[in-house]
């Protein structure tokens, strides 16, 4: 029922993007913020299957572990707790993947939008290896946001709201293209693990960068993919120590 | 200690509902500054629909926050308690504990509509239908929290059910016209996000007319009539079961 619930919701949250998108778009000649009607639906279609890719992760249940002491169960277990989860995440993934694209080509039927499609091999093999790359990125901030229940057992739910509900949800570009804010505010999201989640890999799917930008985008993936995994585990590390297993 | 927890708690919530509203009000402000109009309205005209949005939002969970407590109530049989004291079962299940953090929301919400509203130089009688409109979201938007209260009784199941009411009266952040038929038809009159967010909004801007008023007005009390029959229906099918 959750898996459904969510997925419904998911599909709700696209249909409210594509109709504001649809709206402004309405002319098809009118190109606004570099985008032309196609484009951009392509863009709101594309963040369906990217969000199934990226965004759907068991790893949110991690935070609900630690702080009721249920973490216990696994270390004292002979499995590494995050690779436990990497498998679980890739399972939820797989499924998400299967219901996005079966509800992509329904909506298509029904909206019936234009669509872009990438044949370049070269972007495709780009916006794979940056769907990945995020992939990781979003389950190390995952685990780091579940961290906090280490020290704090009580705000399991607090720190993922914001991180994950909010931040994420409107850095990542799940629901507008970053490049509609101003230069500048462009360029600090650019310094953040946030746009490479679902901006960046439509980026390169809709052909919208040059082959350096593309490389450019993919090392900025891959330094906060290791940085932030490099952080994951000294936090976690600390955690450990700190850790009492409340609610046991 | 829970003082100092909860302060943490309500701290890190509302931290988050700000963000998130000014994440989305930011958007809104670059996106009509690159496209001049949403479905036919300018700028302010578009941020005035998402605050009317956010009060009718914000004021909903902030009264009906007991809603989301519903479930375990339910579940654990510990209705039965509510049941047997002498108030309104359904006022203390719809209404029996406030949100605090939408409450330090609300005020300068009001006054965010206020200031937005009255850039778009409404009569009074423009001003009289808004509040009576907004008054009538605030009354479906009870109808809506009664029907979820009345399924949790049938199904014992409210989490989902509520938050796919969040979801869909989402779709009112922005006018219902930029959706297109049918789907507007069944925001407006199925699923009424269009008489509940938009209309109020419309009616400050003129584009409603009396009788489109009171139209919404008898819609409101009959939607909210017929969810009040729905609950006497409900606590009729609840079995005390594990109590």
């Amino acid at each position: 029922m959750n898996f459904i619930m969510w997925r419904a919701r998911n599909v709700i949250q696209i249909v409210l993007v594509f109709f504001l998108w649809d709206s402004v778009f309405s002319d098809p000649d009118r190109v606004v913020f570099g985008y032309n009607r196609a484009s951009i639906l392509t863009y709101v279609f594309g963040i369906l299957i990217v969000r199934a890719f990226v965004l759907s992760a068991r790893a949110v249940d991690v935070a609900g572990e630690v702080s009721s002491g249920d973490l216990s169960n696994y270390l004292v277990k002979p499995i590494d707790y995050f690779k436990y989860w990497f498998t679980r995440d890739i399972s939820s993934k797989a499924l998400n993947l299967v219901f996005a694209v079966f509800e992509t080509i329904l909506l298509y039927l029904l909206l019936k939008p234009p669509f872009f499609l990438q044949t370049n091999p070269l972007y495709l093999l780009g916006f794979v290896i940056s769907v990945i790359l995020a992939m990781f990125i979003f389950f190390v901030i995952l685990f780091i946001t579940s961290a906090v229940p280490f020290w704090m057992p009580e705000v399991a739910w607090g720190a993922q709201f914001i991180v994950v509900m909010v931040v994420t949800e409107f850095l990542s570009g799940a629901l507008f293209p970053i490049d509609i804010l101003p230069r500048y505010l462009q360029n600090i999201l650019y310094l953040l693990p946030f746009p490479y989640l679902i901006f960046f890999p439509l980026q390169v799917y809709l052909g919208k960068l040059g082959a350096m930008e593309i490389v450019r985008g993919l090392l900025v993936s891959l330094f906060w993919a290791v940085a932030l995994c490099f952080l994951m585990k000294t936090i976690w590390n600390k955690g450990l120590r700190v850790y009492q297993a409340f609610g046991r | 200690m829970i003082w100092f927890t909860q302060t943490k708690l309500l701290v890190l919530f509302l931290t988050g509902k700000i963000l998130r509203f000014v994440f989305f009000a930011t958007f809104l402000l670059f996106l009509l500054k690159g496209a001049n109009r949403l479905a036919g309205y300018d700028a302010n005209q578009a941020i005035f629909f998402f605050l009317t949005f956010n009060i009718i939002d914000v004021l909903s969970q902030f009264l009906f926050r007991e809603v989301y407590r519903f479930r375990p109530q339910i579940i654990s049989g510990d209705f039965d308690l509510t049941l047997t004291k002498p108030m309104s079962a359904l006022f203390k299940s719809l209404m029996g504990g406030v949100d605090v953090i939408d409450l330090v929301t609300i005020p300068p919400l009001f006054v965010a509509v206020f200031y937005v509203g009255s850039m778009l130089n409404p009569t009074i009688l423009y001003s009289v239908f808004y509040v009576l409109l907004l008054i009538n979201g605030l009354i479906l938007a009870a109808a809506f929290h009664i029907t979820v209260l009345s399924f949790g009784i049938i199904t014992l199941e409210v989490d989902h059910t509520i938050m796919i009411y969040r979801d869909l009266t989402n779709l009112g952040r922005l006018p219902v016209d930029i959706y297109k038929e049918p789907l507007k038809g069944i925001l407006t009159y199925f699923v009424p996000i269009g008489i509940m967010i938009s209309l109020p909004a419309k009616a400050l801007m003129g584009l409603v007319s009396l009788p489109g008023v009171l139209w919404s007005l008898g819609f409101g009390a009959i939607a909210l009539f017929l969810s009040i029959k729905f609950w006497n229906f409900a606590l009729t099918k609840y079995t005390s079961a594990s109590s």
